[in-house]
């Protein structure tokens, strides 16, 4: 009985060694700026020169992870620094989806409907989210749930529109001749600027003002309103702006699939997202991306076991991640990086630096010890709220 | 008058499995505090190990038994193994959330994986036809469906208000640690609120299955009614489980008959429509206690 006693208060945790490493919540990697913004670089860079030689299977791959990388951004403002659980997020998602499907099929400009989608799902999201933040933990998971289930029903329902079962089918018009880019190379473009804004938009905010009253209403909603916080406000808009992202990204993926259809966004593909920000690292930016490019490609590994097998290993990778690897991919390199990177120069210490000691490599060490952060520390026995309040996010 | 009083039949039939399915929703929230999202999809897991064995031939009241035995066990397993080491730290819940949600996962595309995606056939297990009553004709299954729910029911409520095993579990519920004190073994007084949940999800699994029509996506509207009818009961009253389940079923019945854009096909909308009011209104339910928050 005691042992129970005991591990319950240690939040559930007695591993040893290198599990109980995983297990516990890993500091941000606080990289200096140059590092951030070399990685940035060299990442976008890659991410030009990949498409102009690779055939199109592997622009339409990378293309999906873009889309799902932006949902998983969106979700993680909400999830991973807000606290909030959203499983509704296909709804949003196939909101976007179905007014770029329905407006190309009506001879729109295709770029005219990424505004447009993005303004209806934030006031889609804004219109739920007010009633949702009255709404705590598993009421709005419960609520959110419902959502994603009835979203299928929604869209065979409004078959004047959506055309119900039949679905719709996208024809991107060509990519400006100037370019002389192939289809899919346009369209992996355009992905991958709407991945940059949404990564640079993302790190803004997640970063400031705005990223610390997120994670004081996740971590203790009472004193972060004490402190001015305006929680509710807050907790409405974070969530108007995650269904935006879904939106944004739900228009991007019929340009990409140019196809949609009501079975496509049921409740697996709510949970799927779940699993994005889960495996690849909560309250992460990059996080985002390598979350989506583990659900992209799982698929085509688990294939030859059979068409489900992709879900089964989803699900099981939410399971275990939860139970080992609580702060994900992301956290797992955050960790296996992070004693380098904390002997690089340049870096911005967290804590104020001893006046006069000269010695860089002491004063970047300093923080290393005692960290900065206030709050933190305190009784977080929950994986989800692993607390990482800093500059929270790794920089690649 | 007489379609109103045949859709109200109809509707209490329904709502006489959202009811138990809700039931189950509320054992597990009342052990562990925690919604398991997992419950429909562990039904409906169940209902395929009852198909599978009348497959192999055995009778079909004998196959639904061997589907609750291994769902009460799956249960108990689950509660021991993914949700125990997570503590019962309202901290901690947003992680069994997701863990949940995992489980549900792996088990509708586990189910997938094996059994695959077409519809099995579940011979209706009171037979087939149908009775009528007071001008209203009901079904066999439907009929049993109801009579089966109240005897559970009544079963339940013998077993948790009236023996002493019922008494443990509900003092592990109310108060863990006064409990503890006491000397009830609360670890395995919450592993059997799973193992009955899981047992209870399985007879439900099973039931609905003939009309549902047995494939791996078949519990997630019926999961979302449970949730309607749980809320409305409020999530901590296994009476309002099942008050919830008859109005959510006769409203959505009703609904669906005399409301042009919902119709037949957008009834899931009616649960939606109830979670959200019953949680902006009178978010504790009819039948809940209301939770006061001390910091």
């Amino acid at each position: 009985m005691t042992t129970k006693t005991a591990r319950a208060q240690g939040g559930g945790r007695s591993r040893k060694g290198l599990l109980k490493r995983l297990a516990a919540p890993v500091r941000p990697l606080d990289a200096p700026i140059w590092l951030r913004l070399g990685t940035f670089a060299v990442v976008l860079a890659i991410g030009v020169l990949i498409p102009l030689n690779s055939p199109t299977y592997v622009n339409f791959d990378l293309s999906m992870v873009m889309v799902y990388a932006i949902v998983g951004m969106g979700l993680n403002l909400l999830t991973g620094f807000n606290g909030q659980i959203s499983l509704g997020h296909s709804a949003f998602f196939a909101t976007g989806a179905y007014i770029a499907a329905v407006m190309i099929k009506n001879d729109y400009n295709y770029l005219l409907t990424i505004p447009i989608a993005v303004v209806v799902t934030w006031v889609l999201g804004y219109l739920f989210g007010m009633p949702a933040l009255r709404l705590r933990g598993l009421q709005l998971a419960l609520v959110t749930l419902s959502l994603a289930i009835v979203t299928p029903a929604l869209i065979k329902r409004l078959d004047n529109i959506t055309k119900g079962q039949e679905g719709i089918n996208v024809f991107l018009p060509e990519p400006p001749a100037w370019t002389g880019l192939a289809a899919d190379q346009w369209v992996y473009f355009i992905c991958l600027i709407a991945l940059a804004i949404a990564w640079i938009l993302t790190r803004r905010l997640s970063t400031g003002r705005v990223g610390r009253s997120l994670v004081g209403i996740r971590n203790n909603e009472l004193v972060a309103q004490t402190l001015g916080v305006r929680a509710s406000r807050v907790k409405t808009g974070v969530f108007a702006l995650s269904a935006a992202y879904a939106g944004f990204a739900g228009v991007l993926y019929t340009y990409v699939v140019q196809f949609v259809g009501p079975d496509s966004f049921g409740l697996v593909m709510a949970i799927t997202f779940i699993s994005i920000i889960v495996v690849g690292g909560l309250g992460t930016i990059s996080g985002a991306i390598l979350g989506a490019a583990f659900i992209q490609y799982l698929p085509k590994v688990t294939s030859g076991a059979g068409d489900s097998a992709a879900g089964f290993f989803y699900g099981l990778a939410l399971v275990a991640f939860m139970f080992l690897m609580p702060s994900g991919i992301a956290g797992l390199i955050n960790l296996a990086l992070g004693p380098m990177v904390r002997r690089l120069p340049g870096r911005r210490p967290l804590a104020a630096a001893p006046v006069g000691s000269g010695d860089m490599a002491q004063v970047a060490d300093a923080p290393g010890d005692e960290p900065a952060e206030p709050a933190e520390g305190a009784a977080e026995p929950g994986a989800m709220s692993a607390p990482r309040a800093g500059g929270a996010d790794s920089s690649g | 008058m007489h379609q109103f009083f045949q859709q109200l039949l109809d509707g209490i039939a329904s709502g006489a499995l959202y009811g138990a399915m809700a039931l189950s929703i509320v054992l597990v929230y009342r052990a562990s505090g925690i919604v398991n999202f997992a419950q429909g999809e562990m039904a409906m897991f169940a209902a395929f190990i009852a198909w599978q064995s009348y497959a192999w031939g055995l009778p079909i009241l004998v196959a639904i038994l061997i589907a609750m035995v291994v769902a009460f066990f799956a249960g108990a397993v689950f509660e021991r193994v993914l949700i125990r080491p997570f503590g019962t730290e309202p901290s901690g819940h947003a992680a069994l959330v997701i863990v949940t949600l995992g489980l549900m996962l792996m088990l509708n595309s586990g189910a997938a994986w094996i059994w695959g995606h077409l519809v099995k056939e579940v011979p209706p297990v009171f037979g087939g036809g149908a009775i009528s009553i007071a001008g209203g004709s009901m079904s066999r299954q439907n009929l049993g469906i109801i009579l089966v729910v109240a005897v559970g029911a009544a079963v339940l409520f013998v077993l948790l208000q009236r023996t002493k095993s019922g008494l443990a579990m509900r003092a592990a519920a109310s108060n863990p640690e006064s409990a503890r004190l006491s000397g009830i073994p609360v670890g395995r007084m919450l592993m059997i609120g799973w193992a009955l949940a899981g047992a209870i999800g399985a007879l439900v699994g099973a039931l609905a299955a003939p009309t549902l029509f047995l494939q791996p996506n078949m519990m997630a509207t019926l999961l979302m009614y449970a949730f309607a009818a749980a809320t409305l009961g409020g999530f901590d009253s296994p009476v309002g489980a099942l008050v919830g389940g008859l109005i959510v079923g006769v409203s959505e019945n009703l609904a669906g008959t005399y409301i042009g854009f919902i119709g037949n096909e957008f009834k899931q909308a009616v649960a939606l429509f109830i979670i959200m009011v019953v949680l902006l209104v009178r978010p504790q339910g009819l039948f809940g206690s209301r939770t006061v928050t001390r910091v």
